[in-house]
C-alpha cells in the first residue's frame, strides 16, 4: 500500500512538473517577456526592477525557466498586468469563490443524484423510471452555459427570485461580516451552483441507479427482506452503503469537469472565481496570470485525482488500478 | 417558407423514419442489434440523428432564406410567424435557416474532432498497449498529462496565443485534446487481447507488429472505440459551443449553434427565440448521441448486464 | 424511535434558521441626514490611470473631474467663446490685463487632500507637464496658443498667449487639471504611464480617492471641508461590467443606481417602464465611426496596401446603408451624423455635404478601380488579391458588436469580405495606438466645442495619440484653423467649420455611422440631478438624496 501510494505520490508530481514546464516555454515561445520596453500597459518601475531580477528576464530561456521554478517554490507568481496586484494574491482571492461555487455544485449533483437514481432503481421499468430517465438525459446534454442563461432569464429577470450573477452584495457585504452577510451569499451562490450541479447529477443520477439496482438483486437484501425489516430501511443502509464507491470515483472526475463548466457559469453569472480569473487574463494577454492559473488548476485537478485514488483505495482494498476507462473521449 | 421547403422537412422526417426503420430490420437478427433495439431511446435517438444530419445535408432546399441574409435590418427580432419558422435573430436573419446551415458546422466538427481525436487515441493506445515496457510508460504519462489540464483552458491559450486561428486548426485543437480517454480505453483493450490465441497464431505466422494490431486485434477492440466515438462527438459539440459562447469558436458571419446562442443572448428577454432553439437542437442531438452511445455500449459489450 | 429523533432534528435546524433570519434582518443603522447616500454607477469600461494628461478615456475623465480642480469650468449653457459663462473652480476670479495677457487669482481655502495648500506653481507645473512631450497628452495641440504660464505669487498665475482668438479662456481652463507639484514633481515624466499617483491619486476637488480593485469598482468619498461646498452624497463608486449591457441589467436589478447612457431603444424601454428609475435625456457628446488605417499596419512610412486608395475608401462609404444600421442599432435614439461630429456641436447640420447612400455607384467606382469578381466567389480581387480586411473592435461595447456583424453583410453583398478582430478593450487600445489595425470601429466623447476635438482627430496633431488613421489633408488643417480663428463670428466659423468637415467627407478617411442622443438613468431617489452633457457628473457634488429617501446602502458609513 506504502509503495504504491509513493509511486502514486511522485508521478502526480511529475505531472504538475511537466505541465509548468510546458506552460512555460509556450507562453514564453509565444509572447516573450513582461515588462518590455514602451509597453502600453506597463508596471511600475520598481515592480519591473524586481521581476527582471527575480525571473532574470534579460537572460537565457533555460536560466529563466530555472529562476522561475525557485519563484514558484516561493510561491512567488509574478505580477499581474491587468489587476495591478500580484498573481499570487489575484489567485488566492479568487481560488474561494470556486471552491465553494464546486462544492455547492457536487452537493446538489450528489444528492439529487442520489435521490433521484434511488427513485429511479424502486421504480425500475415503470413509467417513473423512463420519465425520470429520459429527463435526466436531457439536462445531462445541454450546454451547461445555455441552462445557466436560461435560469438566469426566468429565475433572475422574469422572476426576479434571485439575484442576476454576482457574488455579494459589494455596498453591504463587501465581506462576510455577518449573519446577513452568509445569506446574501448563499442567496447569490443558489443559481449557479445549481446550473452545474443538475448537469452532473443526471449523470449521477444514472450510475447511482445501475448501482442501487445491483444492490437490490443480491441475496442478502433478500434474506434482510425475507426476516421483515422495513423496505425503505433494508433500501437506505445497505445500498446506501453500497453506493459510497462509485461517488467517490465521480468525485475525482468531477474535478475537470468542473473546472471547465466552472469557465463557462463564472462567465456567465459573473461569479468572481479562478474560471472568470483565467479567462479574463486570456484575453487581455496577462500572461503572469495565466501561467499562474494553469499552473494551479493543474495542481487541484492531480490532486483530486490522488485523493480520489488514495480514498477508492482505502474503501476496496482490492482494487489498484489506474482510473482506467473513463467515459469515452470527455475530458 | 414555402410549400417545397415544408415538402422536403416532411420528406427529411420521412427518411429518418426510413432509416431507422430499415436498420431496425436488418439488425434484428444478430444479437447486439437486438440488444441495442431493446432500449426505447435507442430508435428515437437514432431517428433525431438521422433526421438532423438530413436537414443539414439538405439545408439549401429546407432553408428557405440564406444564412448570411440580413433579411429587414430596420425590424430585426421577428417571433416565430408562418414566415420565419422561429424568428429572426437581431440582425434580421432567418433563425430555422441558420439553424439548418448551423448544423452542418456543428454536426461538422464535432464529427471530424471526434475522427481526430478517435484515430490519434486509437493509435496512442494501441501501440502504448501492444508493445508494452518504456513505450507505455512513456506514452501513458502524456496521457496523463494531457488528462491533468482542463480542456477549455488548453484550447483559451491556443486561441489566445495565436492571433487569427482557422476554423480547421481550430477544429484539430479540439481533437487533439480529446484523445485522451479514448486512448486509456483502447490501452486496456488491446492489453487483454494481446494474450488472446489468435494474436499468438498470427506473431508465430510471421506477421508484423503492425499487420498483427491492424488486422487482429484492432477489429476486437472496435466495441470501445465506437462508443467512445459516439459518446464523444457530444463533447465535442458542446465544447464548441463553449467556446463560441466565449466568442472564440466559429467566427462571424457564418451560423454554428453555439455562436448563434452567444448572437442572442444578450436580446434573451425579448427575443428569447434567437437563443433559445439552437440551444434546444444542440440538446437533442447531443442527447441522442448519448442514448445512442449508451445503447451501443449495452449492444456491443456482452458482458455487461442489460438494466 | 427514528420519527421522533427526526422530529427534533428537523426542529432545531428550523429554530436555528429562523435565529439566523431574523438576525440577518437587522436594519444596519449608521449615516442619517442630509449628507449621506451612495451613488453606484455602473460603467461598461475602466479608467486605465487616474492620472488626467496620460489617459484620453472619457470614463477617467468622469473620475479625475471629482479629485481635481480646473482653474475654471463651463457653465450650463455650453458656450465657449469668452469667459462670461464660466463658473469659478480653482480660481476665484480672473481678469485680463492685456488682450493676450490672463491673470488668474487662486482661492486661497483650496486644499489637496493632503493638507498642502494649493499655490501657483501647482498650475505652472500642471502646464508644463500637460505640454510636456514625454508626457504626451492628446491635449498638448489644443495648448499651443499659450506661449507660457508663469507665476507672479503664491495665489497669482499669469497665462500669456501668442494671439487674441475667440475661445482661448476656453483652451486655457477646460483642458488642465491642475495637478499637486509636491507629489509629482520627482515622477520623470516618461514614467507618468505607470506611476503609483495614478493608481491611488492625491487631489483637491469635492471628492477624494478612497480604493480602487482592478476589475471591479473604484470608490470616493466626499470632502465635507470642500471649499466650495461640501457634496452630499457620502460615497461614490463605479462598478465595472464586462460591456454597458451588463451595466443596465444591474441598474434595473437594483445593484446600481445610475447609468450615463443608456445607449438601445430596449435599454431605454426597460430603464422608463422601471418604476425605481428617472430617465434623463441629454444632447450626446459621442460619435462612432468605422475609421480606415491610412498608413501600413505598424508602418506609418507606407501607405495602407487598402485604403491608401482614396476611390477605394469613397466606394466603400457609399456602400453603406448608414440610416437603416442605425434604425436596428440604436433605434431613435441616434442620428446619423454629417461628418465626424457630435450632436453636442453646434456646427451639426442638415446642409453639411456627405457621400450618399448609393450601392450601385460603390459598385461601379469600384470596378473601376480594378476590383472585380474574376473568380465567381462573390469577392472582388485584383492582381490574385482579395478584396478583405480585418476590421478590429472591443468586446466591451454591444453597439460596436452589432454595428460589426451588420457592416460585414454590407460590405460582403458589395464585395468585400470583412473579417471581425474582436479584443479585449486593452488590448483593443494598445493596438489602435499602435496602429496595428486595417480599419477599427471607434467612439470618441467629444468637448464642448470642435475646436479642440477636432484637430486631435483629424489633423497631424493627433498622430501617435488620437488621430488612430493617420490621415493628413493640409486643406483641412488650414480650414480648422481658419474657423478656430473666427469662432467670435458665427457665420464665419461655421462656414471654415463646414468646408473642414466637408473637406475630410471628400477623402473618406472613415465610415460616420452615429451620434448617439443619451439618455441617462438615475435611480428616482437622487434629486437635484443637472446633467451637462460635455460632462453628465460635472455637477455631482450639487445631486443629493433626501433624508427621507435614504436607503441600507446610503447608510453605510465606513
Amino acid at each position: 500500500m506504502a509503495a504504491w501510494l509513493v509511486r502514486r505520490l511522485v508521478a502526480s508530481i511529475a505531472i504538475v512538473f511537466a505541465v509548468v514546464t510546458i506552460t512555460f516555454f509556450v507562453v514564453r515561445l509565444a509572447h516573450g517577456t513582461p515588462c518590455g520596453p514602451a509597453g502600453e500597459r506597463p508596471l511600475p518601475p520598481d515592480v519591473c526592477e524586481r521581476q527582471r531580477v527575480q525571473f532574470g528576464y534579460d537572460q537565457p530561456l533555460p536560466v529563466q525557466y530555472g529562476k522561475y521554478l525557485v519563484a514558484l517554490r516561493h510561491g512567488e507568481l509574478g505580477e499581474s498586468f491587468g489587476l495591478h496586484r500580484p498573481v499570487a494574491d489575484a489567485l488566492a482571492d479568487a481560488i474561494p469563490n470556486t471552491f465553494t461555487l464546486a462544492l455547492a455544485a457536487l452537493l446538489v449533483d450528489f444528492a439529487l443524484g442520489l435521490a433521484l437514481g434511488i427513485y429511479q432503481a424502486v421504480r425500475a421499468g415503470r413509467f417513473g423510471d423512463v420519465a425520470v430517465g429520459n429527463v435526466a438525459l436531457l439536462v445531462n446534454s445541454m450546454p451547461v452555459f445555455w441552462l445557466g442563461l436560461v435560469l438566469l432569464l426566468v429565475f433572475a429577470q422574469w422572476l426576479r427570485w434571485f439575484p442576476a450573477g454576482g457574488i455579494h452584495n459589494p455596498i453591504l457585504c463587501p465581506r462576510l461580516a455577518s449573519p446577513y452577510c452568509l445569506l446574501d451569499f448563499l442567496w447569490h451562490l443558489v443559481l449557479p451552483a445549481l446550473t452545474l450541479g443538475l448537469v452532473g447529477a443526471a449523470g449521477t443520477a444514472r450510475y447511482q441507479r445501475a448501482a442501487m439496482l445491483e444492490v437490490i438483486r443480491q441475496e442478502y437484501v433478500r434474506t434482510a427482506r425475507a426476516k421483515g425489516l422495513r423496505e425503505r430501511r433494508v433500501l437506505l443502509v445497505h445500498a446506501l452503503r453500497n453506493a459510497l464507491l462509485p461517488i467517490i470515483t465521480l468525485f475525482g472526475l468531477a474535478f475537470p469537469f468542473l473546472f471547465t463548466g466552472a469557465v463557462l457559469i463564472e462567465t456567465v453569472f459573473a461569479w468572481p472565481g479562478m474560471g472568470r480569473l483565467a479567462v479574463n487574463a486570456i484575453f487581455q494577454r496577462d500572461y503572469p496570470v495565466v501561467t499562474g492559473a494553469a499552473v494551479l488548476t493543474t495542481t487541484m485537478v492531480v490532486l483530486g485525482n490522488l485523493i480520489a485514488d488514495v480514498l477508492y483505495a482505502v474503501v476496496d482494498p482490492r482494487i489498484r488500478v489506474q482510473r482506467g476507462g473513463g467515459d469515452g473521449g470527455s475530458a | 417558407m414555402s410549400v417545397w421547403t415544408w415538402l422536403t422537412l416532411g420528406g427529411a422526417a420521412v427518411l429518418a423514419l426510413a432509416v431507422v426503420a430499415e436498420l431496425r430490420r436488418r439488425l434484428q437478427t444478430s444479437a447486439p442489434g437486438r440488444r441495442f433495439f431493446r432500449h426505447p431511446t435507442a430508435a428515437l435517438g437514432l431517428f433525431v440523428l438521422a433526421f438532423f444530419v438530413a436537414i443539414a445535408l439538405a439545408a439549401p432546399v429546407v432553408a428557405p432564406y440564406p444564412p448570411y441574409y440580413q433579411i429587414d435590418i430596420a425590424h430585426p427580432n421577428r417571433p416565430p410567424s408562418a414566415q420565419f419558422l422561429l424568428g429572426t435573430d437581431p440582425f434580421s436573419r432567418d433563425v430555422w435557416s441558420r439553424l439548418v446551415y448551423g448544423a452542418r458546422v456543428s454536426l461538422g466538427i464535432g464529427a471530424l474532432a471526434t475522427l481526430v481525436a478517435v484515430t490519434v487515441g486509437t493509435a496512442v493506445g494501441a501501440v502504448s498497449g501492444y508493445f508494452r515496457r518504456w513505450v507505455d510508460t512513456t506514452l501513458m504519462r502524456l496521457v496523463d498529462v494531457g488528462l491533468a489540464m482542463p480542456r477549455i483552458f488548453v484550447l483559451l491559450m491556443a486561441v489566445a496565443l495565436w492571433e487569427h486561428i482557422a476554423l480547421w486548426a481550430l477544429v484539430l485543437l479540439i481533437g487533439l485534446t480529446g484523445w485522451f480517454g479514448t486512448s486509456r480505453l483502447v490501452r486496456a483493450e488491446v492489453l487483454s487481447l494481446r494474450e488472446r490465441e489468435f494474436v499468438a497464431a498470427a506473431r508465430a505466422l510471421g506477421a508484423g507488429a503492425g499487420r498483427v494490431i491492424f488486422r487482429h486485434v484492432l477489429p476486437n477492440a472496435a466495441a470501445p472505440i465506437i462508443v467512445s466515438g459516439a459518446l464523444g462527438i457530444g463533447n465535442m459539440m458542446l465544447l464548441e459551443a463553449g467556446l463560441s459562447f466565449l466568442g472564440l469558436g466559429v467566427p462571424s458571419p457564418a451560423p454554428s449553434w453555439g455562436n448563434m446562442i452567444a448572437d442572442g443572448w444578450h436580446r434573451m428577454a425579448v427575443a428569447w427565440w434567437s437563443s433559445t432553439f439552437p440551444g434546444l437542437a444542440i440538446s437533442l442531438v447531443v442527447m441522442a448521441l448519448n442514448a445512442v452511445g449508451d445503447a451501443l455500449r449495452d449492444a456491443l459489450d456482452p458482458r455487461r448486464e442489460a438494466v | 424511535m427514528p420519527t421522533t429523533r427526526l422530529a427534533r432534528a428537523l426542529a432545531t435546524l428550523a429554530g436555528l434558521t429562523g435565529l439566523i433570519v431574523v438576525a440577518g434582518c437587522e436594519r444596519p443603522t449608521g449615516c442619517s441626514g442630509e449628507y449621506c447616500g451612495t451613488l453606484v454607477i455602473a460603467s461598461g469600461g475602466e479608467p486605465d490611470i487616474l492620472l488626467p494628461p496620460v489617459s484620453e478615456f472619457a470614463i477617467t475623465r468622469d473620475v479625475t473631474d471629482q479629485l481635481f480642480l480646473k482653474l475654471a469650468d463651463l457653465g450650463l449653457s455650453g458656450n465657449t467663446i469668452g469667459d462670461e459663462d464660466f463658473q469659478p473652480q480653482l480660481a476665484e476670479r480672473w481678469e485680463w490685463d492685456a488682450p493676450t495677457t490672463l491673470v488668474f487669482h487662486l482661492d486661497p481655502r483650496a486644499r489637496w487632500q493632503d493638507g498642502h495648500a494649493v499655490t501657483s506653481a501647482d498650475v505652472a507645473f500642471t502646464y508644463d507637464a500637460y505640454t510636456d512631450s514625454l508626457v504626451n497628452s492628446s491635449a498638448r495641440s489644443t495648448l499651443r496658443h499659450i506661449a507660457a504660464v508663469t507665476t507672479r505669487d503664491s495665489l497669482t498665475v499669469v497665462f500669456r498667449f501668442r494671439q487674441r482668438y475667440p475661445e482661448m479662456f476656453y483652451d486655457a481652463v477646460y483642458q488642465l487639471r491642475i495637478l499637486p507639484a509636491h507629489l509629482l514633481r520627482e515622477v520623470p515624466r516618461n514614467q507618468w504611464r505607470s506611476a503609483a499617483f495614478g493608481r491611488a491619486p492625491v487631489g483637491d476637488g469635492p471628492y477624494r480617492f478612497v480604493a480602487w480593485k482592478a476589475g471591479e469598482s473604484i470608490e470616493l468619498a466626499a470632502d465635507s471641508t470642500f471649499f466650495l461646498g461640501r457634496p452630499h452624497l457620502r460615497r461614490v463608486i463605479w462598478r465595472f461590467t464586462p460591456d454597458q449591457f451588463v451595466a443596465v441589467t444591474q441598474l434595473i436589478a437594483g445593484d446600481a443606481d445610475g447609468v450615463e447612457v443608456l445607449v438601445t431603444p430596449d435599454n431605454v424601454q426597460r430603464a422608463r417602464a422601471d418604476t425605481q428609475l428617472a430617465t434623463y435625456p441629454y444632447k450626446g457628446s459621442q460619435y462612432g465611426y468605422v475609421g480606415f488605417n491610412l498608413a501600413a499596419p505598424g508602418d506609418t512610412t507606407k501607405p495602407h496596401p487598402l485604403f491608401g486608395d482614396r476611390d477605394l475608401r469613397r466606394a466603400l462609404v457609399m456602400a453603406t446603408d448608414r440610416e437603416r444600421l442605425l434604425r436596428n442599432v440604436l433605434g431613435e435614439f441616434a442620428k446619423v451624423p454629417p461628418g465626424p461630429l457630435s450632436q453636442l456641436w453646434w456646427i451639426w447640420g442638415p446642409e453639411i455635404r456627405e457621400l450618399p447612400y448609393d450601392s450601385g455607384q460603390a459598385a461601379r467606382l469600384l470596378t473601376r478601380t480594378g476590383w472585380t469578381d474574376s473568380d465567381g466567389d462573390g469577392i472582388r480581387d485584383k492582381d490574385g488579391r482579395p478584396l478583405a480586411f480585418r476590421l478590429l473592435l472591443p468586446t466591451t461595447s454591444a453597439i460596436r458588436r452589432q454595428y460589426a456583424r451588420l457592416l460585414q453583410e454590407q460590405f460582403r453583398i458589395a464585395g468585400v469580405d470583412v473579417q471581425l478582430d474582436e479584443v479585449d478593450f486593452s488590448l483593443y487600445n494598445e493596438r489602435a495606438r499602435a496602429g496595428r489595425f486595417d480599419a477599427l470601429l471607434n467612439t470618441w466623447n467629444t468637448d464642448a466645442t470642435p475646436s479642440s476635438g477636432f484637430p486631435q482627430t483629424w489633423t497631424p496633431a493627433g498622430f501617435g495619440r488620437s488621430n488612430y488613421g493617420h490621415y493628413d489633408n493640409p486643406e483641412v488643417d488650414r480650414l480648422v484653423d481658419r474657423a478656430v480663428a473666427s469662432a467670435a463670428n458665427r457665420d464665419q466659423a461655421r462656414r471654415a467649420w463646414r468646408a473642414a468637415v466637408e473637406t475630410l467627407n471628400r477623402d473618406a478617411p472613415g465610415i460616420f455611422l452615429y451620434a448617439t442622443s443619451n439618455v441617462a438613468a438615475i435611480h428616482k431617489r437622487v434629486v437635484d440631478v443637472t446633467i451637462r452633457p460635455d460632462s453628465w457628473l460635472a455637477l455631482l457634488r450639487t445631486w443629493r438624496i433626501p433624508a427621507d429617501r435614504l436607503t441600507d446602502r446610503d447608510r453605510v458609513e465606513r
